[in-house]
């Protein structure tokens, strides 16, 4: 059993309560939901809509057919008529449009007739996440319940689940690694993470502070850190461009540091609300000079929090920048968590920090005192030195997931992705004759993505962006060029049911 | 403060690092004045692994190698970042950084108008020698109108110098002063008031380049100390505008402009009340 339901309206009418209801509810009541956000950079008016995705198996996308359309103005009828299935069910607005600002909230309540659910439910529900004027809201959804029939049966279902974002993992990942100070400046898709670490302050005890700009987040933060703070700042595309001069600083002064880059739409300002996995080879290259770092990209919220701690653990052991890469549709979507994350590892600052004795970092090369130094020699020890660190790093990555297969894992016909495609992927794979082979650490890169390559007889790349940028890594480290791709880079995720198309007919499967 | 003589520099703080300033090098006279305030401090129960400085790219940044206490020798333009960076890492760490004209008013400008703002606990000391240098001879913002330069060899006619003063009031610094390179004793007098100064601390400090920017030397003559901090913000920039960075213009006031308190950036995070107040070596040694 599988749902799609689309909820739109004008920015501010308060879609994300809807899907934030209905999929509360389905989630108690056992149900797997994902919801996908998708919103034009407005804050009132336009069109926003989500897709809620319920099923009675695990998902971790959304389909481009859907069954119901929640419609809070005619714009969205108009805009996503086409997508609805014959048998397509749309509540429009017009009947509850005395309801003012409780509109969603009657819509809601209409939703959860036609799904099945019972009526005290809802009302529980409405009761924990409206604040303001509950017996208002209340009644609107009362009334949206009555105004419809019945048209799903939906069981409860034993499964216990919760909803998580790619934010709430890289949020969950910190705070699991003891993060003493998260600096960023606001952009999409980033700030939630900077909202969520900042709301956690007093709970947790870090610190959150939003400086003027990305320049200075990245040469703060590694201050800080050198004075001995666990230290994360994040950012998006544009704001990470800006950082790159501090991140030369972090190869040159060797002090551990964090960084959470949640891609989006490029170049330059580009689609600044839609999603992209345009910059792979900034993550990977971005900072002149030559100098280690990692770069681990995770696929899911669960893999967010676990990837997390990964990335401080290895940056304090090594004293190198480790970044965690996401995007929007990763960071955005809302996902029903079923495993447990792995125990988180303990972050140890083990290093002298200024204050226990005098100590010096520098953004010259440097001796071991942090005194600066021209001379040749220095230089091509200091070099060799960080050129060491390359193997020492990836030595200690070969411990943790570097890379998950997924799917037949017999089977000869290979998909190579990373990062928020693995969704729509795993789900796209269903029952069919492949293999999914999701790369996490990018940099370093695991040995077992060229044995895999050649024990497949057919090798696809799919990738959310022009030019295959994980394709172009893997030839460089491999010599393999992945004739195969299937790119998409119009900033619209991959839908599971289109994707499903797509391989079957790369892989000319029935 | 007790007058330091420079016999009684506490050794501790001279390194071995052979000094590569131009002889002659007003900065020779702004690292002396900072060796008298640091001794002067530690005479006074500072601690001297306590001492943090940040640095930016530039002549100026040198000192980094000539000073023996712990610090951050960061990127051009971003001394001020580093330097509360080191404060939210360890809030009980005296935080001084050393920054440059281009630095401080050109690439870094941005972190300087929003210094006053955050109002970490730092004291900023600018050596304005009105010069790029250490790459021969460009404008800075600071260079005064007619400056013959490799990029405008007729002078710079088209720019005006800004009023770096000005623009820390407008800013909202809490602390402002103004010192002269060549004075080692009046310059560690304001340095030590600025280190003291519960807030940011910004001390401009007119230094000699004797090498791209001559006619801006030896201004001593137009030079006097101000008896008292000016009682009013109308005074504060009456004085200030008495030189406005070109050559003959006006007499040029040193001392303490401006000083007022407000609630510094660190004392604003909850979080960071116990660590201030049982001294404890940052968020490292912090229990939590």
């Amino acid at each position: 059993m599988r749902l799609n339901i689309c909820i739109g309206g004008r920015a501010g009418q308060g879609i994300n309560l809807v899907s934030g209801i209905v999929s509360g509810i389905l989630t108690k009541h056992g149900y797997y939901t994902f919801n996908y956000r998708d919103y034009p950079s407005i804050i009132r008016g336009g069109h926003n809509f989500n897709i809620l995705s319920i099923s009675d198996e695990k998902i971790e996308s959304h389909e481009s057919r859907i069954d119901g359309l929640v419609a809070m103005d005619d714009l969205t009828i108009e805009i996503h008529k086409r997508e609805l299935k014959k048998s397509g069910f749309i509540i429009p607005s017009d009947k509850y449009v005395e309801f003012g600002i409780n509109l969603n909230i009657a819509l809601a309540g209409a939703l959860m007739k036609i799904l099945g659910i019972n009526k005290l439910i809802l009302d529980e529900e409405i009761k924990n996440s409206v604040r303001k004027n509950p017996e208002e809201s209340l009644k609107a959804a009362d009334f949206g319940f009555d105004s419809v029939e019945k048209k799903f049966t939906l069981p409860k279902l034993n499964n216990r689940l919760q909803i998580l974002s790619g934010s709430d993992g890289v949020i969950q990942g910190a705070i699991n690694s003891k993060l003493d100070v998260y600096i960023g400046y606001p952009m999409t898709p980033a700030t939630p993470v900077l909202t969520g670490l900042a709301s956690t302050q007093e709970k947790y005890g870090h610190l959150v502070f939003q400086p003027e700009g990305e320049i200075a987040v990245a040469n703060m933060a590694l201050a800080a850190s050198f004075a001995g703070a666990r230290t994360i700042i994040g950012t998006s595309s544009g704001g990470f461009d800006l950082m790159t001069e501090a991140l030369s600083l972090q190869g040159q002064s060797e002090i551990p540091l964090v960084a959470y880059l949640a891609q989006r739409s490029g170049p330059a300002t580009g689609l600044p609300t839609y999603t992209m996995q345009g910059d792979l080879d900034i993550a990977l290259r971005a900072g002149h000079g030559e100098f280690p770092r990692i770069v681990i990209a995770p696929g899911t919220p669960v893999e967010a929090i676990e990837k997390t701690n990964e990335a401080f653990y290895l940056s304090e052991k090594f004293r190198v920048l480790s970044i965690i890469l996401s995007d929007k549709h990763l960071a955005e979507s809302e996902f029903s968590l079923t495993e447990t994350p792995k125990k988180p590892l303990e972050v140890k600052i083990t290093r002298p920090v200024p204050g226990e004795k005098i100590l010096k970092a520098t953004s010259y090369e440097h001796d071991e005192f942090g005194n600066s130094t021209e001379s040749a020699e220095l230089t091509t020890r200091n070099g060799l030195a960080r050129l060491r660190k390359y193997s020492e790093i990836k030595k200690a990555c070969e411990k943790f997931e570097m890379i998950k297969l997924h799917g037949n894992l017999k089977s000869k016909n290979l998909i190579v992705a990373w990062g928020s495609t693995a969704g729509a992927i795993k789900d796209a794979i269903k029952n069919l004759d492949v293999k999914f082979l999701q790369v996490i650490y990018i940099k370093p890169i695991s040995d077992q993505i060229k044995s895999e390559i050649k024990k497949s007889n057919k090798v696809l790349l799919i990738e959310q962006n022009l030019t295959g940028q994980l394709g172009r890594l893997i030839r460089e480290k491999t010599g393999i060029s992945i004739k195969q791709k299937v790119l998409k880079f119009d900033g619209r995720p991959f839908t599971s049911d289109t994707l499903r198309e797509q391989i079957k007919k790369e892989f000319k499967l029935k | 403060m007790t007058e330091v003589s420079k016999t009684e520099i506490n050794k501790k703080l001279n390194t071995d690092y052979k000094i590569t300033w131009c002889p002659g090098c007003p900065n020779f006279r702004i690292l002396e004045s900072a060796k008298v305030v640091l001794s002067n401090l530690m005479k006074q129960g500072y601690k001297q692994e306590n001492f943090a400085m940040a640095c930016g790219i530039g002549c100026h940044g040198k000192i980094f190698d000539y000073l023996n206490i712990s610090g951050f020798y960061g990127l051009h333009g971003r001394t001020i970042p580093t330097a509360i960076g080191l404060k939210l890492g360890n809030p009980n760490l005296n935080v001084i950084a050393f920054a440059g004209d281009g630095d401080t008013y050109s690439e870094g400008v941005e972190h300087f108008v929003s210094a006053g703002k955050h109002n970490a606990n730092v004291a900023l000391f600018v050596h304005d020698n009105q010069s790029f240098s250490l790459t021969t001879g460009q404008p800075t913002p600071t260079s005064e109108k007619g400056f013959k330069n490799k990029i405008d060899y007729s002078g710079a006619k088209l720019t005006n110098p800004i009023n770096p003063l000005m623009l820390a009031l407008s800013s909202g610094i809490t602390f402002i002063a103004r010192a002269n390179a060549r004075d080692v004793q009046g310059t560690a007098k304001i340095m030590e008031a600025a280190i003291k100064h519960k807030g940011f601390a910004f001390v401009e400090i007119i230094q000699d380049c004797i090498v791209f920017n001559i006619p801006i030397n030896n201004r001593d003559k137009d030079m006097y100390y101000l008896k008292k901090i000016p009682a009013t913000k109308d005074e504060t920039i009456k004085l200030m505008q008495e030189y406005d960075y070109n050559i003959n213009d006006g007499k040029i006031a040193l001392g303490i402009f401006w000083k007022e308190e407000r609630l510094t950036l660190e004392d604003q995070f909850p979080q960071l009340q116990n660590m201030i107040k049982n001294k404890i070596i940052g968020w490292k040694n912090l229990k939590r």
